[in-house]
């Protein structure tokens, strides 16, 4: 299996997905789960194939965890859906899933076998899946935001706000599995649970920001404009956390989480 | 202003406050001196720092700034500090011998940004536990709070007391010296010889493997032979010994093989915070949602 068959499954994936949302709309229950599912179930055998093929878990390189997050944003959305019953939870993750696998087809990254040392550990798979689920579920909550703030143009629903809530308050807890899990890691591998390496900087940069928005909202008399702009500012962070820190030249040969080529 | 009840606009302003303290510290006595808190120092430190916290709780009734030092509206400016203090961290190169934005975590301000969460976190923490009435709410909000504080506190106070040493091992000939960061030498409780240094590769050339088969001789008489491996240390005598590096130039044929030594009596406390939080955050994924309308 090799990326160059990904589109083919993508497709497939993508139009399984859709159909599901479609049927989300349309409240045909049944056919919104098992599309979805089949779905996931497609993409996911892309993703174990290509596990199989590299030897590795895919997640090394930024396209491979771009792959995962394609992955999690439908199988967020499906965990919402069942939850919540939000009709258009559905669209949204698909669409998402759409934009990461057309970055993924257009601007495919190099993937090679190798895996260094480093990051041959049981914890490097929990890590990087736990934070890609958490970024889907917080890209939803910040798309809410956006919705909210931006083109609602009636008064913001204490319904709506709550879909906001509880899709912040399901990210962060597994941001901060993920974070817990790098720490854990941290130390079997470099000798330190917590060194304050760009990326750790950046990721407790985030987990504060989150922190931010979940102690804000429980103040009686706060400004929900303000609430979703502190959501908008946290989601920004994240994407400095997660692929911003790659350009940032203070992080540039200090950091272990720094995506490169192999060399 | 400072009418009360004192709302987010004095949060700020306390936090304000800290920041401005903390930037004449950093001028009349230069960055926090973290090494001088080597044991005892940190474990008197610690004391301290919660009879304050309990003071400060037993005193909220009578002092009305101790009162709001455990509301959302001292915590969220707190929070807001810190992010900014902390991006700044994130922007700037930080170096070991750094001064002000360059080496963060020695930056007066900064720790005490953080030193005043953790004080928030303290007060908040003894008001749930004295008021413990609906448990599926105050578990998780103690788990979540209560495993940060622990975290927080004994990994800032502990960090003095871990010793990370390289011991350069070599084919045949046991070595009990290890090199501090400062290049002292150190006579280390163990001896380890090294039996071979192993290095094996992808087709491509790049590192599939470092690995060290060492025997371990202690002062409390163990004789272990074993495998050293990047991401499998060993533990002995409250050591972990985990495999650094390697003789480059010879590569796979390396005759010695450089170790690190990592020693962290306050690894358990810490631990036990990460524990209570990932508890705490597998308690908000199941109970988060379930809120009131």
């Amino acid at each position: 299996m090799t990326w160059e068959q990904f589109i083919y499954f993508a497709i497939a994936a993508v139009l399984l997905w859709a159909v599901g949302a479609w049927a989300a709309w349309r409240e045909k229950t049944t056919l919104a789960y098992t599309s979805t599912v089949i779905g996931l179930g497609v993409f996911f055998s892309f993703i174990l194939m290509m596990w199989i093929s590299l030897e590795r878990p895919p997640l090394r390189t930024m396209g491979e965890t771009r792959l995962w997050y394609s992955f999690f944003l439908p199988l967020a959305g499906i965990i919402v859906y069942s939850r919540w019953k939000y009709k258009w939870i559905l669209s949204f993750s698909t669409i998402l899933a759409l934009v990461f696998i057309c970055v993924n087809l257009f601007k495919p990254e190099i993937h090679s076998k190798t895996l260094m040392p480093a990051l041959q550990s049981p914890w490097f798979a929990p890590h990087v899946i736990v934070y890609m689920f958490a970024y889907a579920v917080l890209g939803a909550s910040a798309v809410m935001a956006l919705y909210l703030l931006f083109f609602k143009r009636k008064a913001i629903a204490v319904e709506e706000f709550d879909i906001t809530d509880n899709l912040v308050y399901v990210g962060l807890a597994f941001m901060t599995i993920g974070m817990l899990f790098g720490a854990l890691w941290a130390k079997e591998a470099w000798g330190h649970y917590w060194s304050w390496d760009p990326k750790e900087t950046w990721a407790a940069i985030t987990w504060f920001a989150y922190l931010i928005y979940v102690h804000y909202r429980q103040i009686s008399t706060h400004k929900p404009k303000l609430a979703l702009w502190v959501l908008l500012i946290s989601f920004v962070l994240l994407q400095m956390c997660w692929w911003g820190i790659n350009y940032l030249p203070s992080a540039q040969g200090s950091s272990v989480h720094v995506y490169s080529m192999p060399s | 202003m400072w009418t009360k009840p004192y709302g987010m606009k004095e949060g700020f302003l306390i936090g304000g406050g800290l920041i401005f303290a903390g930037l004449m510290l950093e001028l009349s006595v230069g960055p926090v001196d973290w090494d001088a808190f080597r044991w005892p120092v940190n474990g008197i430190v610690l004391a301290g720092f919660l009879a304050l916290i309990a003071i400060i709780f037993l005193l909220r009734k009578r002092v009305y700034g101790f009162q709001f030092i455990g509301t959302y509206k001292a915590a969220i400016p707190a929070l807001v500090f810190a992010v900014v203090l902390t991006i700044m961290m994130g922007l700037t190169r930080q170096t070991v011998d750094g001064v002000w934005l360059n080496n963060m975590l020695s930056f007066w301000p900064f720790v005490l940004t953080y030193v005043y969460i953790a004080v928030i976190l303290g007060q908040i923490i003894l008001r749930r536990t004295l008021h413990f009435t609906n448990w599926r709410r105050n578990i998780p909000f103690l788990l979540n709070h209560l495993g940060l504080f622990l975290a927080m506190t004994t990994a800032t106070l502990g960090n003095a007391d871990m010793q990370r040493l390289k011991m350069i091992t070599m084919k045949g000939e046991p070595e009990w010296r290890a090199l501090t960061s400062q290049q002292q030498i150190v006579e280390m409780p163990i001896a380890i010889e090294l039996k071979e240094f192993i290095m094996e590769t992808y087709d491509d050339g790049s590192p599939r493997r470092f690995a060290s088969d060492i025997q371990i001789l202690t002062k409390s008489g163990k004789n272990i032979q074993t495998t050293v491996e990047v991401n499998k240390p060993v533990e002995v005598d409250g050591w972990k010994i985990y495999q650094y590096g390697y003789d480059t130039q010879m590569g796979a044929m390396s005759q010695t093989s450089i170790l690190e030594l990592v020693s962290d009596p306050w690894l358990p406390l810490v631990y036990t915070g990460i524990y209570m939080m990932l508890a705490g955050a597998v308690c908000m994924f199941i109970l988060g949602g379930r809120k009131r309308v």
